[in-house]
């Protein structure tokens, strides 16, 4: 980390610390979100500051007995700084956020944003948050998150031909970037499984207890490419760019008049192809030849179905 | 040699703690530092540490001093501190909820600056939902929306064009998968959004501060959702594989059988956004009408077929 990053922490150390007397190392560091030792490096450095020179000068008096920390003589530093409008901003965006997500569940959170938003002196208009309105299955899942209940889905996987019946210990939602997920242990599975809500084709929730205990750390719903999965390298021009918002992509290269070739790995081919199909001829396999295949087959039978040859 | 960190501090509590701007040469004599023999290596390091010390939000002033041709620097203290902060106990904890579900660079400072000195967080139930959010680049245009400073960035359009674009920045706003600057575009006179993901080029501020106003009647979700679309009714025969898709999209049975398959009906849908997700349903469905879409729908095909072979 930089040395004006441990300033900027070190300068709302001090008066955060004046106010909590005896606060833990472990509490700082969570609070401030860096490593205890960070913290102990930075309280180290805080015994030489103040105002030297003069006589041996007046620094701030730091002690730390068994992990607890006083820190005396610094009034100089009684108030924190003002957060930077790149603070405030990305702040104030993230509370927004999760207010929008959690609002219900968390009152207090709705509250506080106007608090913060007249601390840092930013406007409503300068930064908003847009509705990440959820299914109309969230409310129900909510409640069997909460109440532990079993629940029986019909699932469309991104690998499966057709919805299948699932049923489930939940354990939490999350949204990612605006799209809901639903984790929890899959008794089909028999292991724990991340399903997305816009796929779940119809639920219902038992009456069932939910038996598998949530674990204490639930996993983001991230795909990481697996060393079964296909290599895939697609080429798409200027209007086909938006598939790299929809893929996780690990190499992009510009092409000629504002394309660009993407390489990814995929556990799904078949949902690739489908996203090649939507391209509408924006984008082209260039490997695996499967996948090209595959394209072209199911573009194929689409036009079949006008009375195409 | 002291450690940077500890100068950085010092320097700013000195420049707090001073009523009267201090010269460069009564900086060294009440701090020790910058005492080099080679007066103009003492500079550079001084001015190195004061424009850390702004970018980090420090108000360093620069004053004229009296009798003398040169300049001197104070920290005005009201600028520097934040006001105290009237946040509940449950308005901390919900606050320290939503930065710990997201986990945003920078954002557990900001709270811990407006948290100095408010209540403990109170203990609240563990939520049902996790939030993850994309880290967007907010901090390059955060200053320049608050100060009123127009910025000039490179942007790649959705379309794939890419050019050099000037504008009054009035707001960031989320909406689900990205982050959007909104203001005034000066070559087109009309407001735009642009994601933030396809800027090319960080933003760099350009001319005045407090160079135009926010317009009062601003609406950011029109300008971030673009032109109202006239939706069309659409009817869509649909293989069994994908009529979970098209109901989901909230389409509805006619009643009517088309060789063999049901029609469905899907009211407002945007003709040109939505045929992608036609598109992606390939072999299953087959567009009955609009003749336009169906045209539309059958050219995206063939042109999928061209560039796969």
């Amino acid at each position: 980390m930089s040395a004006t990053a441990d300033v900027a922490r070190m300068l709302t150390l001090v008066p955060w610390l004046l106010e909590r007397p005896g606060a833990s190392i472990d509490e700082i560091a969570e609070t401030f979100a860096v490593a205890p030792d960070t913290i102990r490096a930075d309280l180290a450095h805080l015994d030489f500051c103040g105002l030297p020179g003069l006589g041996g000068g007046d620094l701030f008096e730091v002690t730390t007995v068994s992990d607890r920390v006083v820190v005396r003589m610094a009034e100089e530093l009684k108030r924190p700084l003002r957060p930077t409008a790149g603070e405030a901003l990305r702040l104030v965006l993230t509370v927004d956020a999760v207010a929008e997500v959690l609002g219900d569940e968390l009152p207090a959170l709705r509250s506080a944003i106007g608090k913060v938003r007249a601390a840092v002196g930013l406007p409503e208009q300068a930064a908003d948050v847009l509705g990440t309105e959820g299914p109309a299955s969230l409310a129900s899942l909510r409640e069997a998150v909460v109440s532990g209940r079993r629940v029986r889905l019909r699932y469309q996987g991104r690998a499966d031909a057709a919805p299948t019946p699932r049923e489930l210990d939940p354990w939490g939602l999350h949204v990612v970037d605006g799209t809901w997920y639903l984790q929890g242990h899959d008794h089909n599975a028999d292991d724990r499984r991340i399903f997305r809500l816009d796929r779940v084709v119809a639920f219902e929730v038992t009456d069932e207890p939910a038996r598998t205990p949530r674990p204490a750390n639930l996993e983001t719903p991230r795909y990481v490419p697996g060393p079964d999965d296909t290599a895939v390298v697609l080429e798409v021009d200027a209007r086909g760019r938006w598939l790299e918002d929809a893929l996780t992509v690990d190499e992009v290269r510009a092409t000629d008049a504002g394309g660009a070739r993407l390489s990814f790995r995929t556990d799904a081919p078949a949902w690739v192809a489908r996203l090649v199909l939507m391209a509408g001829g924006d984008a082209r396999v260039i490997a695996p030849d499967g996948l090209r295949e595959q394209v072209s087959a199911l573009a194929q039978r689409a036009r079949e179905r006008y009375g195409r040859r | 040699m002291t450690a940077k960190v500890e100068r950085l501090v010092n320097l700013t509590v000195a420049l707090l703690e001073t009523n009267q701007p201090m010269s460069l040469a009564e900086l060294k004599r009440r701090t020790g530092y910058y005492d080099q023999a080679d007066q103009r290596a003492a500079r550079r390091m001084f001015e190195r540490d004061k424009d850390e010390l702004r970018r980090l939000g420090v108000p360093i002033a620069t004053l004229p001093l009296p009798f003398s041709d040169e300049v001197g620097y104070r920290v005005v203290r009201r600028e520097y501190e934040l006001p105290d902060v009237d946040l509940t106990a449950e308005e901390v904890a919900a606050l320290a909820l939503a930065v710990r579900l997201t986990g945003g660079e920078g954002t557990p400072l900001a709270l811990a600056k407006l948290a100095a000195r408010a209540p403990d967080p109170a203990e609240l139930p563990e939520p049902t939902t996790r939030v993850e959010l994309a880290d967007e680049a907010v901090g390059a245009v955060a200053d320049a929306i608050l100060d009123r400073t127009a910025v000039r960035f490179a942007y790649r359009t959705a379309a794939g064009v890419t050019g050099v674009r000037t504008i009054d920045p009035y707001a960031v706003v989320r909406r689900r998968t990205a982050g959007y600057l909104v203001g005034r575009d000066h070559d087109r006179d009309a407001l735009r959004a642009f994601r933030l993901d396809r800027m090319t080029e960080l933003p760099v501020a350009v001319g005045e501060a407090a160079a135009f106003e926010r317009p009062s009647d601003l609406d950011v979700a029109a300008a971030v959702q673009g032109p109202e679309v006239e939706g069309v009714e659409v009817e869509l025969a649909v293989a069994p594989a994908a009529r979970w898709a098209v109901e989901l999209r909230g389409g509805q049975a006619t009643g009517r059988i088309h060789e063999g398959e049901p029609v469905m009906v899907l009211a407002e849908l945007d003709p040109v956004r939505d045929r992608s997700w036609i598109l992606g349903l390939g072999a299953d469905v087959t567009v009955l009408a609009p003749a336009s879409l169906r045209e539309a729908v059958m050219a995206s095909l063939d042109a999928v077929t061209e560039v796969a072979q």
